[in-house]
């Protein structure tokens, strides 16, 4: 372990006091003289000239050494591994182990559909919007110790192991896209809600992700219940268990949304105000049909 | 010797980070500083009207007034302004992580005792002093109680010797706990600073939103 390593050098070296402590980098004098600041840049170079008059060309361009040839950076070709990482989705990880902990530790309440909002108030993960985060995936990590039924409504699931041991014990899984400004709401619901902004409706899904979740295989939220029942039964008896009865459960548990709706009994379009612990709804044809189409 | 003492790991054995003690300690020096420095500037100076001496003629240099920046005592074109102070108030993480890299660094290097109370006999500054060296603490020692009010005795006595101080768990802070050699802690003091510490590292609520930490032990 690190810290052991740090806590041996510790006990074999001097005292440590207030004039033994270093010097952060930043401070000495080597390194401010390789990070010249901009104001000091400015004093020190010559007023005059390409570089103090944004003049100078791009890189790699000398029209007098060039004589016909290429500059570099066209010479080198380009490889471009990464393309289409500005448009990729990332999906924050969260494992059926770390979920089956939650619910030991009475962090979770599995008698209560879990969704967004509930993993995301037990502050373990920070979802960004900005750097094209578009909510949880599940990782089949721990299926063999996931012993809970429970109603669990998540982003994108690529193993059919996680699945399978949800449904195993009894628990409903449903795939569900978010589009980022209906996620910032529910990152934090209580700050949205503070901000005093209608509650919006959800998008469709983009039009390489429509596959996903249409698809029953995956449980998507847009895929015919019927297909998704048939589903069900060829992954048990594919991984070889039995389907408990749902007539058990109470109506809590089976609770499911709209493709519009964001919060589980709030509907899009109205205004909660937390001060007065009121709930506005619109009136008018236009929004209703707006809100609910 | 009375006994052993358990200690938590998070508070005791974190890894020794000796920029966040470093950081810690430029915040206290830094924070309370005000910089009084102020040159007046142009405006605020005698009348700037009138050539000390003509423009040709004499043989000396040509001015135009008496308080230019290259005359002595003249004005300071950007000069300092006024009080400026240097306050900020470091992240509350930092702070937390201080104190406990300062605790584990002080275990590490046998420098922290543990006590039942600070309860002595007599009020005598002597009877303390060979007390510290008998058991090889340093020449100065914090010690430090769960309440502001000590008992009388060792109020006495360490008021005499250079190098003592006693301080209450509210005021426990890196820049003493590294300044004294040794930190003698007491069991109720311990058990506090447990307390506080653990709900400072594991709660995660907004400033506003955090109900008030445990005060009593």
């Amino acid at each position: 372990m690190p810290i052991e390593r740090g806590l041996q050098y510790l006990r074999q070296m001097q005292r440590v006091t207030l004039k033994n402590l270093p010097m952060p980098l930043e401070k000495t004098l080597k390194w401010q003289k390789a990070h010249p600041d901009e104001t000091k840049i400015k004093a020190i170079m010559s007023r005059k000239g390409p570089i103090s008059r944004n003049a100078l060309p791009p890189y790699g361009i000398d029209p007098i050494q060039a004589e016909g040839r290429l500059p570099w950076i066209l010479t080198v070709p380009k490889e471009p591994y990464y393309e289409g990482i500005e448009e990729a989705r990332q999906y924050l990880p969260i494992s059926l182990r770390t979920l089956q902990r939650l619910i030991d530790l009475r962090r979770i309440n599995p008698e209560k559909p879990i969704d967004l909002p509930v993993l995301c108030n037990t502050k373990l993960f920070s979802i960004q919007p900005d750097q094209r985060q578009f909510g949880l995936q599940l990782i089949d990590e721990g299926a063999d110790l996931f012993s809970t039924p429970i109603n669990l409504e998540i982003q994108w699931v690529a193993s059919e192991l996680a699945i399978a041991a949800i449904e195993r014990c009894g628990g409903v899984l449903t795939t569900r896209y978010f589009d980022p400004i209906s996620l910032s709401a529910l990152i934090d619901a209580k700050k949205f809600f503070e901000r005093g902004e209608p509650i919006p409706r959800c998008d469709t899904p983009p039009i390489n992700a429509v596959e996903y979740y249409t698809d029953p295989k995956q449980r998507g939220y847009l895929a015919n219940p019927d297909s998704i029942r048939e589903e069900r039964q060829r992954l048990a008896q594919k991984y070889g268990y039995k389907l408990p009865d749902p007539s058990k459960f109470s109506s809590l548990f089976r609770l499911k949304k709209d493709p519009r709706q964001i919060f589980y009994g709030l509907e899009p379009g109205w205004l909660v105000n937390l001060k007065d612990q009121t709930i506005l709804k619109p009136t008018d044809s236009k929004f209703q049909t707006f809100y609910h189409s | 010797k009375l006994g052993i003492v358990d200690l938590h790991p998070s508070i005791w054995q974190t890894s020794p980070r000796l920029d966040i003690l470093y950081e810690n300690i430029e915040w206290q020096k830094t924070y309370k500083k005000i910089d009084w420095a102020y040159t007046p500037p142009h405006h605020e100076y005698p009348s700037m009207r009138g050539k000390p001496w003509p423009q040709k003629g004499t043989g000396r240099a040509r001015h135009k007034s008496k308080f230019d920046p290259q005359w002595k005592g003249g004005y300071k074109v950007h000069g300092p302004k006024g009080p400026t102070s240097f306050f900020y108030v470091l992240p509350k993480e930092k702070r937390v992580e201080g104190l406990c890299t300062a605790l584990t660094v002080k275990l590490h290097q046998n420098d922290v005792h543990f006590v039942d109370s600070l309860d002595l006999p007599t009020h005598q500054p002597t009877y303390l002093q060979e007390l510290a060296e008998d058991r090889f603490w340093g020449p100065s020692v914090l010690f430090v109680d769960d309440t502001d009010i000590m008992p009388h005795n060792i109020m006495f006595a360490s008021a005499k010797t250079e190098g003592f101080t006693l301080m209450p768990v509210y005021g426990l802070n890196v820049y003493s706990i590294l300044k004294h050699t040794t930190l003698v802690l007491t069991i109720r003091a311990l058990n506090k600073i447990e307390k506080k510490l653990l709900h400072a590292l594991h709660s995660c609520d907004n400033p506003k939103d955090q109900p008030a930490p445990p005060d009593e032990p």
